[in-house]
């Protein structure tokens, strides 16, 4: 389910079959990463979108977490607990995070929920057809890590 | 000169009818356009959507068909794409599936589940469905998949809007 209030209705009316909460992580960077931190976000916002229609009934796609890469990763660090005490509190049984951002590699135990790091794929050079492929092949390698995920639960 | 001259009087009647054929003809037309606009807007509605997919290639195996149309979301128009589960039943009649599971619309994927690997298997909640799409009883879902109408034209396969099938 997606963070539009149609969406988040369903959501509402049936919380115990959406247990997973799915997180963009999207660095801004001004200046010379800018066209960079653009890319990444270009891809995983249309990632985080197709996966979202394959796990539509169980996961709710939240508004991106989005950091200033200048910022202190400490802060940062806090502020993404926040969240994470937050959507624990509502109910929710497990995070994903899905960031291009290299810098949640070496921080992944840092994290509560798991963390899906991609290497974000440039789009401006793709017709549609072509990013869809792309993207499906992607999701679809993804796709076994919640599914193996909630089986390890259910 | 032709040797059948028009007189004065036949000459008026010919052109009276003509242009009155003509001006009953325009107050006609917008009222019988009127008349069978319904019919004309299903039409309309029922929009078939080209696939990549040919015909004479489906087999009993369902495929998944890829096929992209314009959706307006207020100001914003983009390209959206849909997928079908499409084969052909024992006897030979096309079949296409839409794969929004009827549970909370997570997408079935069609042999997924290896212990049922002729199934279509929902990853979310672990709904079934048959071949056929009817819902497995005992699994989450509630309703048969809908189904796509189709169309065939120079070989490929057209699909229209998913429906919901009546019988549950």
């Amino acid at each position: 389910m997606k963070w539009i209030s149609q969406d988040v209705e369903t959501y509402l009316t049936a919380k115990e079959y959406v247990d997973t909460a799915v997180v963009p992580l999207y660095p801004v960077s001004l200046g010379e990463g800018m066209k960079q931190s653009a890319a990444a976000v270009e891809f995983i916002t249309l990632l985080t979108a197709y996966l979202e229609k394959q796990f539509t009934g169980r996961i709710l796609l939240f508004p991106p977490f989005t950091y200033l890469d200048s910022e202190q990763w400490d802060n940062i660090l806090s502020d993404i607990h926040k969240w994470e005490d937050s959507i624990v509190a509502s109910g929710f049984k497990h995070i994903f995070y899905v960031t291009s951002d290299l810098e949640w590699r070496s921080r992944e135990d840092e994290l509560n929920g798991t963390l899906i790091w991609l290497p974000s794929i440039p789009l401006e050079h793709m017709n549609d057809s072509q990013k869809l492929t792309m993207i499906d092949s992607q999701v679809k390698q993804i796709i076994t890590i919640f599914t193996q995920k909630w089986h390890k639960n259910d | 000169m032709s040797k059948d001259r028009v007189s004065r009087r036949q000459f008026l009647s010919y052109t009276l009818t003509g242009v009155g054929g003509f001006m009953a003809a325009g107050i006609l037309m917008p009222m019988v356009r009127f008349a069978v606009d319904p019919v004309l807007k299903a039409e309309a509605a029922g929009e078939f959507v080209a696939t990549k997919q040919k015909v004479a290639d489906l087999t009993n195996e369902p495929v998944r068909v890829d096929f992209t149309y314009k959706q307006k979301d207020a100001w914003y128009e983009s390209d959206v794409t849909e997928s079908a589960w499409v084969y052909k039943d024992d006897a030979g009649k096309i079949i296409a599936l839409s794969p929004v599971c009827k549970h909370l619309g997570c997408t079935v994927n069609w042999g997924s589940d290896k212990a049922h690997p002729d199934q279509f298997f929902c990853p979310c909640h672990y709904g079934r469905y048959t071949k056929d799409g009817t819902n497995v009883p005992g699994t989450p879902p509630l309703a048969p998949l809908d189904v796509y109408p189709f169309k065939e034209k120079d070989g490929y396969l057209y699909l229209g809007k998913a429906k919901p099938r009546k019988e549950a």
